[in-house]
């Protein structure tokens, strides 16, 4: 667990994503979902963004998932746009921001993030 | 002695690129970010924040906006950008993925501050001679216009050219249904523009305080359909870009008392009907000036615009019309009021 703090988990497979969605709701850290599809332009600007923003918050989960690759999960959250971040926290829906926005993200992240001692 | 502000008037240019492989995929959105900012540095600007769809992606700029679709490029600025620097690496990156470019359009208003613009857009003339060096041989078919209006100070400037196969394509009613509107209002009602300016120290963030705005002045009324991108800079000045399936709207704002300025520019069909669009983005501003030009290859959706302006207390002053390749019918028209 301690390798993967700080860093944007990619999730490339249904198996992968239950497996870290469920880790996310026993750890009750905040899990933030990053949306991006591999065509749209915005995604590639507010990844090293976003790459940025996890290593300096490692109490809060972050994952990625590609709309195409994984189409059931992006339909159950209702994804339209890319990118859109979903903040999950013990599995429900907190919030979501949707298009790269940073300094929402940031703002969306600091109102949810507990720090874990 | 006039002090110089703020430009709100934006240079728009749209390229349209066609390529041998009829399996062109995403085409320019594939374009690295990058690449795509080095695009933006030549122009002088950045990106504030994006979001994209299945069909094209949208970029709030730190001077307007930038719209990125798989074969088309639509980037609108204001202040001292020059944007058609933008024009040589644009280019340059059309020819690393097999993409020629078929159409270009050069459109803008007239600065209220002519004189601070730095090249090449200190003049018409130079805009002109920049986009006649810059454009390759196979846009053949050129036409530069500079289209009047009653108010000297309000007219509307052109350049438009094309390749042969965009001039020998055979335009049936069903083609191009889709055309644009862009809306340049100035004299901004004082009170309105005061919403679009931020409170000293109030702890938002841009997106933040540009969402209030979107929904303080009723601009996320105009279309309840469209996922709107907002931005609220600092101290004041508004900027939204609108996405509804393959269509984008835009508003930027620059509410300063003395150079105020907003513009609301659309793509709309012409089987809808734009008044109501057109009427509730000029009540949001209650301008004393609104010019409004449409580009169509059909002859009709002028009409709308009168309709969707008088009611507002608005007179007609003038409606000039010109033709452009290939077969762009552009109508100017301008309203004034109060």
């Amino acid at each position: 667990m301690a390798a993967e703090e700080g860093q944007v988990i990619g999730c490339h497979s249904v198996d992968e994503w239950k497996e870290h969605f469920n880790k996310g709701i026993e750890s009750k850290k905040l899990v933030v979902v990053d949306f991006t599809a591999s065509w749209c332009g915005p995604c590639r600007f507010i990844s090293p963004i976003l790459a940025e923003i996890a290593k300096k918050t490692p109490h809060v989960i972050f994952l990625k998932v590609d709309v195409d690759e994984l189409k059931e999960v992006a339909q159950e959250f209702n994804v339209e746009a890319m990118p859109t971040f979903v903040f999950l926290k013990e599995g429900k829906e907190v919030d979501r921001v949707v298009g790269a926005k940073k300094d929402d993200l940031h703002a969306t992240i600091t109102k949810h993030a507990t720090v874990t001692a | 002695m006039a002090v110089s502000g703020f430009e709100g008037f934006e240079k728009r240019l749209e390229l349209n690129f066609s390529g041998d492989d009829p399996e062109i995929g995403i085409g320019f959105r594939q374009l690295d970010f990058q690449s795509l900012e080095k695009v933006l540095h030549a122009v002088q600007c950045t990106v504030v924040s994006a979001v994209g769809n299945q069909y094209f992606d949208s970029y709030v700029l730190s001077e307007s906006s930038l719209f990125v679709y798989p074969t088309k490029i639509i980037i609108k600025t204001c202040g001292t950008t020059q944007l058609l620097k933008s024009i040589p690496p644009l280019l340059h990156h059309a020819a690393t993925m097999d993409l020629k470019i078929c159409a270009c359009r050069y459109t803008r208003g007239n600065f209220i501050f002519p004189e601070e613009q730095p090249y090449p857009h200190t003049s018409f003339e130079e805009e002109i001679v920049y986009l006649e060096e810059n454009l390759p041989e196979n846009l053949c078919c050129r036409k530069a216009s500079v289209m009047p209006s009653k108010l000297s100070s309000h007219s509307w400037h052109v350049f438009s050219a094309c390749d042969q196969s965009q001039m020998a394509m055979q335009k049936s009613p069903c083609d191009d249904q889709l055309y644009t509107v862009e809306v340049c209002m100035t004299g901004l009602d004082r009170v309105l523009a005061r919403k679009f300016f931020r409170l000293p120290n109030d702890g938002k963030t841009g997106d933040s305080a540009g969402k209030e705005m979107s929904e303080s002045t009723g601009i996320c009324d105009i279309n309840p359909n469209a996922l709107i991108c907002d931005f609220a800079f600092d101290p004041c000045g508004y900027s939204m870009n609108g996405i509804d399936g393959d269509r984008y709207s835009t508003i930027h704002v620059t509410p300063e008392d003395g150079f105020s300025y907003a513009s609301f520019e659309c793509v709309a069909s012409i089987y809808n009907d734009i008044v109501e669009v057109l009427n509730k983005s000029v009540q949001v501003f209650r301008p004393t000036t609104v010019t409004v030009a449409t580009t169509c290859t059909s002859h009709e959706v002028w009409m709308q615009v009168a309709k969707a302006i008088e009611p507002l207390g608005m007179k007609f002053q003038s409606c000039t019309v010109d033709d452009f390749p290939a077969a762009q019918n552009v109508v100017f028209q301008v309203f004034t009021g109060r």
